[in-house]
């Protein structure tokens, strides 16, 4: 709180007090009083003022200065109120009073809203249970099915992974109790994701290559089986048909951790949309080219590695290759305990 | 044949499930009577138990529970949720495996006979035709001879002994490959199987792979000279 603000907004305060000076004087002078009765009035009466405006000055600066230094403090201003004492002043009070009314009315929506996103998101996670049922179920007929059987097959996958994709998004929003870190092996994760596509990897003529991943990490098996079958979905929808198309997999060991580079020779992504592959619903030029592109699969992937405390990256040449670099820290638990 | 329990609530499911492992050479029996499972169970002459995690009545969690204090016999558990949680109390509860579902048909079969295999304890070594098979050194011998067999040679090898007589798919073969971390192609795999055949005939068994046309490849005795 500034002096010259607080003095500007008491101009009145400043005109009334000029006006009461002026008529003192002028009284005293009305009835004869000495100079020295007339100054000694003047300044006592400026006096009173002065020490009025001071104090008052001071109160005011001591609430408003500590308020907007904690406001400044807090990463979630809307805590504000809790930190704020009740002001010594009546203009405080009724201030504070209504900061926190306001304050309060606003949790309650807010928790309103939060209630309803956490009911609908625990109506997905059930809706996706339920609706497994059947697409297991359909998944079995088409395979006891040998003459059309394998026609059906193929778009059962293709329903299952968008079902997986709306799980892991809902679990992406709000998952503090959905994971559990342990220590795992990536050759298992990558097995178990890349055995799943096992189908589609074949009849898209993509072979995979993979090397030195004998190593543990600590992660959520589910979650980094479901980021690999994502970054393979997207090696096959954006393969070059003009190579021989490759997917490489491989881990390495870095100061950090463990880095698990995932590397295609697909068409690759424009450099210039390299920064923006995570953001959502970003489908950029690949995606207007053809392949059906949701914009929504990296996203998530992005989501559950902040989510895990990984570090993804993407590095890409047009019509060269993608690379895909998931960063599994050494002390993977310590950072997210924090 | 091996008979298999199955309990699961959803009839398709459950018909379709019949459906596939009688395809697949084993006997099977179903769980109905949801309220007395755990008596059921006990009068069930089962090899093999496939039990759905969500179930009326009995949580198969629970159910589990039971069969492991009067029996030991293979149990595989079924879950529905992409939870690691359910896994882990199910292994602790004592299931040999456990799969997710919407499951991989070929690989649920494939965990149905390696847990009947481990069950029965220590593999014998196994003959074909006076030929012997040396997983150990990765070879087969016979009439004198020995060959090395590579690694995927030992695996199709193998599977094709263990289904003899019976048709063994191209995508059987492809899934046991590939969870073995082979993640080979069509053509490999044809390559594969055509130095198979030819090792194997080296050692006296000319034809003893045929190739059933759009099934897959059965390995058949009496064949060859």
């Amino acid at each position: 709180m500034k002096v010259s603000a607080f003095l500007k907004d008491k101009s009145g305060f400043f005109l009334l007090f000029c006006a009461e000076i002026l008529l003192t004087v002028l009284f005293m002078t009305a009835y004869r009083s000495s100079t020295e009765q007339t100054v000694f009035i003047v300044t006592v009466i400026s006096l009173c003022n002065t020490i009025r405006l001071v104090y008052e000055y001071m109160r005011k600066k001591s609430f408003y200065d500590k308020m907007a230094a904690d406001c400044d403090r807090l990463d979630k201003k809307y805590l504000l109120c809790e930190m704020l004492e009740q002001p010594a002043f009546s203009e405080g009070r009724l201030f504070y009073d209504i900061l926190y009314r306001t304050n309060k009315s606003m949790c309650e929506n807010v928790s309103h809203y939060r209630r309803q996103a956490e009911d609908f998101r625990e109506y997905i996670e059930l809706w996706v249970h339920e609706v497994k049922l059947p697409v297991a179920a359909l998944s079995l007929i088409a395979h006891n099915d040998t003459e059309n059987g394998s026609r059906y097959s193929g778009q059962i996958k293709r329903v299952d992974s968008y079902i997986e994709n709306v799980l892991y998004y809902a679990r992406s929003e709000n998952a503090e109790k959905d994971y559990m870190i342990k220590e795992i092996s990536l050759k298992q994760a990558v097995r178990e994701a890349v055995v799943r596509s096992r189908e589609e990897i074949q009849l898209s003529g993509i072979s995979v290559n993979t090397s030195g991943l004998e190593k543990n990490v600590l992660t959520d098996i589910k979650w980094l089986e479901f980021i690999i079958t994502q970054l393979i979905d997207n090696s096959i929808k954006y393969r070059d048909k003009d190579r021989n198309p490759e997917i490489n997999i491989n881990a390495l060991q870095t100061q950090n951790g463990v880095t698990l580079c995932f590397r295609d020779n697909g068409i690759g992504v424009n450099s210039a949309e390299c920064e923006r592959v995570f953001e959502k619903s970003f489908t950029g030029s690949n995606g207007r080219n053809g392949a059906n592109s949701t914009g929504m699969g990296l996203y998530i992937v992005k989501r559950l590695c902040d989510k895990l405390g990984h570090t993804v990256t993407l590095t890409s040449q047009q019509g060269e290759y993608t690379e895909v670099s998931i960063t599994f820290k050494n002390s993977g638990i310590l950072e997210l305990m924090h | 044949m091996k008979k298999i329990f199955i309990a699961e609530d959803d009839t398709t499911i459950r018909h379709e499930l019949e459906a596939l492992l009688r395809n697949a050479g084993y006997l099977t029996e179903c769980l109905t009577d949801f309220e007395h499972a755990s008596q059921v169970l006990k009068n069930s002459a089962a090899d093999l138990f496939l039990l759905d995690i969500n179930l009326p009545y009995i949580n198969g969690e629970q159910l589990l529970k039971d069969l492991r204090s009067f029996s030991g016999k293979p149990v595989i558990m079924v879950t529905s949720r992409q939870n690691e949680l359910d896994e882990v109390i199910s292994m602790s509860y004592g299931a040999d495996d456990y799969i997710t579902k919407p499951y991989n048909p070929t690989i649920l079969l494939l965990r149905i006979s390696a847990v009947l295999k481990r069950s029965e304890g220590t593999p014998q070594e196994k003959t074909f035709m006076g030929l012997s098979v040396n997983p150990a050194s990765g070879s087969i011998s016979g009439n004198g001879k020995e060959v090395i067999l590579t690694k995927n040679e030992m695996m199709i090898f193998r599977l094709l002994l263990d289904n003899e007589g019976r048709i063994v798919t191209r995508d059987e073969i492809m899934t046991v490959l590939w969870d073995n971390d082979e993640f080979i192609n069509d053509n490999a795999l044809t390559v594969n199987i055509s130095r198979l055949r030819a090792k194997l005939s080296s050692l006296g068994l000319g034809d003893c792979i045929e190739t059933r046309k759009k099934q897959g490849y059965i390995l058949v005795s009496g064949a060859g000279t």
